[in-house]
This record gives C-alpha cells, sequence and structure tokens, in this order.
C-alpha cells in the first residue's frame, strides 16, 4: 500500500491536466520515465552548473562556429548543454546569430 | 560601425559622455540584429508585444553590459558576448511570457489507489511485459521516494519529466536556476549510486520499458 501511495505522489494521475505549451501534451507515465532514466544514465559526478557555463559560452559558441572540436576542448560544457534544455536553447540562439549575423 | 577591437569597445563603453553614449548606440544596433533569432519560433515577429518586447530586452542587455563589462575576458569577440546576454534576456522574458499561466505540476494529490496503471496505454505489451513493467516503477518509485526530499522530487517532475523550463521551475520555488540544477544534479546523483547499489543500472531499467509498445 505504501508503494502505491508513494508511486502516486510521484507519478500521480493528474485530474486537472494543464496545456503544456512544449509539445500540447503530457507525456505519459512510462515515457517520462524513460525521460528520467535517460537522465540519469547520462549523469556525471561532475557537471557544470548553468553560471558557469553561461561564463564561457560566448568563447564555446564561437569555437563550434570556426569547426572547432568543441566537445573534445569542453567536454563538460558539452554535457551541461546535453542535460539542460534552457542553456541548449541559449546556446542554438546564440549559434544561428554567430553564423548570421557576425 | 561595429568595427572596433575588443579593446576598443571596453574603452568606449567606459569613457562617458558622448564616446560611451556612440559605442551604446552601436552596440544596441547590433543586439537589434541578433533578436529576430531569439525570437524566431517563440512569438509573432513584428507583433506589438514582440516590439515592446525587443525594446525591454535591449534596455535591459545594454545595462548588464555596463553591469559586467568587467567580466568581460575577452576570449571570445565582444559582440558575441553582449549577444550572449542579450539572448539569456530574451530567453527569459520569452520563457516567462510563454509559461505564465502553467501551474507546476502538483504532487500527491490522490491517493486512490491502482487507477493509474489502469490508465496506462496496453499497446502491444504481453502481461508479462506489463507486470515487469509495473514491478521497476514501484522499485524505482520507492527509490525516489526513499532517497529525495520533496524539493528534489518536484524539480526532477516538473523538469525533467515534464519539460517544464529550468528557470520557470526554479523561479516558482523561489530559487535561482543555477541553485537548482545544483539540486537535480544533486538528486540524479543520488538515485544512479542508489540503483547501482540495488544492482540496477539505468539502461537495464531503460530497456523493461523500451520492450514495451514499440
Ligand atoms: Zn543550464
Amino acid at each position: 500500500m505504501k508503494f502505491k501511495q508513494a508511486f502516486h505522489r510521484l507519478f500521480g494521475s493528474n485530474k486537472q491536466k494543464p496545456a503544456y505549451p512544449q509539445n500540447g501534451m503530457q507525456a505519459d507515465k512510462s515515457e517520462m520515465m524513460q525521460k528520467m532514466l535517460t537522465m540519469l544514465s547520462n549523469t556525471q559526478d561532475v557537471e557544470l552548473t548553468c553560471d558557469e557555463v553561461f561564463a564561457v559560452l560566448d568563447q564555446f559558441a564561437e569555437l563550434a562556429a570556426q569547426g572547432e572540436d568543441v566537445t573534445g576542448l569542453m567536454p563538460l560544457v558539452q554535457h551541461h548543454l546535453d542535460m539542460c534544455a534552457d542553456c541548449w536553447d541559449e546556446y542554438k540562439v546564440l549559434e544561428s546569430i554567430i553564423q548570421n549575423v557576425a | 560601425m561595429d568595427k572596433r577591437t575588443n579593446e576598443e569597445w571596453i574603452a568606449d563603453l567606459r569613457a562617458g559622455g558622448d564616446q560611451q553614449a556612440q559605442a551604446l548606440e552601436d552596440l544596441r544596433a547590433i543586439i537589434l540584429r541578433g533578436l529576430p533569432y531569439a525570437i524566431a519560433g517563440r512569438i509573432a515577429p513584428n507583433s506589438p508585444q514582440s516590439e515592446a518586447l525587443v525594446e525591454e530586452i535591449v534596455q535591459e542587455t545594454l545595462m548588464r553590459v555596463l553591469e559586467y563589462l568587467d567580466t568581460f575576458e575577452g576570449r571570445s569577440q565582444f559582440t558575441t558576448w553582449a549577444h550572449k546576454i542579450a539572448v539569456r534576456a530574451a530567453l527569459t522574458e520569452l520563457r516567462r511570457v510563454r509559461w505564465r499561466e502553467v501551474p507546476l505540476p502538483e504532487m500527491g494529490m490522490d491517493e486512490e489507489g491502482d487507477a493509474s496503471y489502469r490508465e496506462l496505454p496496453d499497446r502491444q505489451a504481453s502481461p508479462e511485459d506489463q507486470v515487469d513493467r509495473k514491478d521497476m516503477m514501484k522499485r524505482i518509485n520507492r527509490i525516489i521516494m526513499e532517497e529525495l526530499t520533496e524539493k528534489q522530487r518536484k524539480a526532477l517532475m516538473a523538469v525533467a519529466m515534464q519539460g517544464f523550463p529550468l528557470e520557470e521551475a526554479a523561479q516558482r520555488m523561489g530559487m535561482n536556476r543555477n541553485a537548482l540544477y545544483k539540486l537535480m544534479h544533486d538528486a540524479r546523483l543520488r538515485l544512479k549510486k542508489r540503483m547501482e547499489k540495488e544492482g540496477l543500472t539505468p539502461q537495464q531499467v531503460l530497456s523493461v520499458f523500451e520492450q514495451v509498445g514499440k
């Protein structure tokens, strides 16, 4: 019984499903579980935070635009971008500005 | 117009007077050329809403550029650094606009037993697969309940599972984005280590879910 309650506290069936603008539908529970497990399998002991990535994002983006191997040069930045949608979105915008405006 | 070297940008922006005003005006024009790439696909460009937003973002960016000028280390073009600040300001604002009506997912609202399992789509899963998956979910869920704080569970649910922007979730939880990333990293590490202790790898658990319905 405890398990069920615990399950519900986490994956409880939302009666009032809010409209998530991201994709218009809420992922079902096994999809959410898969997302979380994927994140877990990509989790590293040492990860940079958003602020640490922001501090070098301009440099990272320029190197990437020059065709440098940024994954090899700045693997922790690349990893954070793979884990963090907020930073990833900001990186992609900066990348397109460098490509089109600079 | 943007032919200044990094050193010239810094010198002009520090100069004060007309020299600084001119540099700010030029920087403003440069930022304005970049902002459409932040707005594209997020709100309708050329709408009155977007015009007001752009002005707000430019103002904020110029203020921050002056405020953080001393932190610029010259490891990129100065203009790239300024664009970075503009992009952060823009996406922060656009996320706020887009998500402001959406509440953080609530947890612990209902205690109605087994219903959520029956809600799961059956797809073509064999009964054995379904049992495996239920057992695994229970097991993972127990680990989550035992290892994580309520704050960590809430964050994981909102961000990792439901795609809530980190920054928006953080703001609602009364913390900043950086702190929330750290909190979630800590949560992920705890879960991963506990699973390892129980002889489970994320990949192995994932395979139980991937078999089903694929
Ligand atoms: Zn981040």
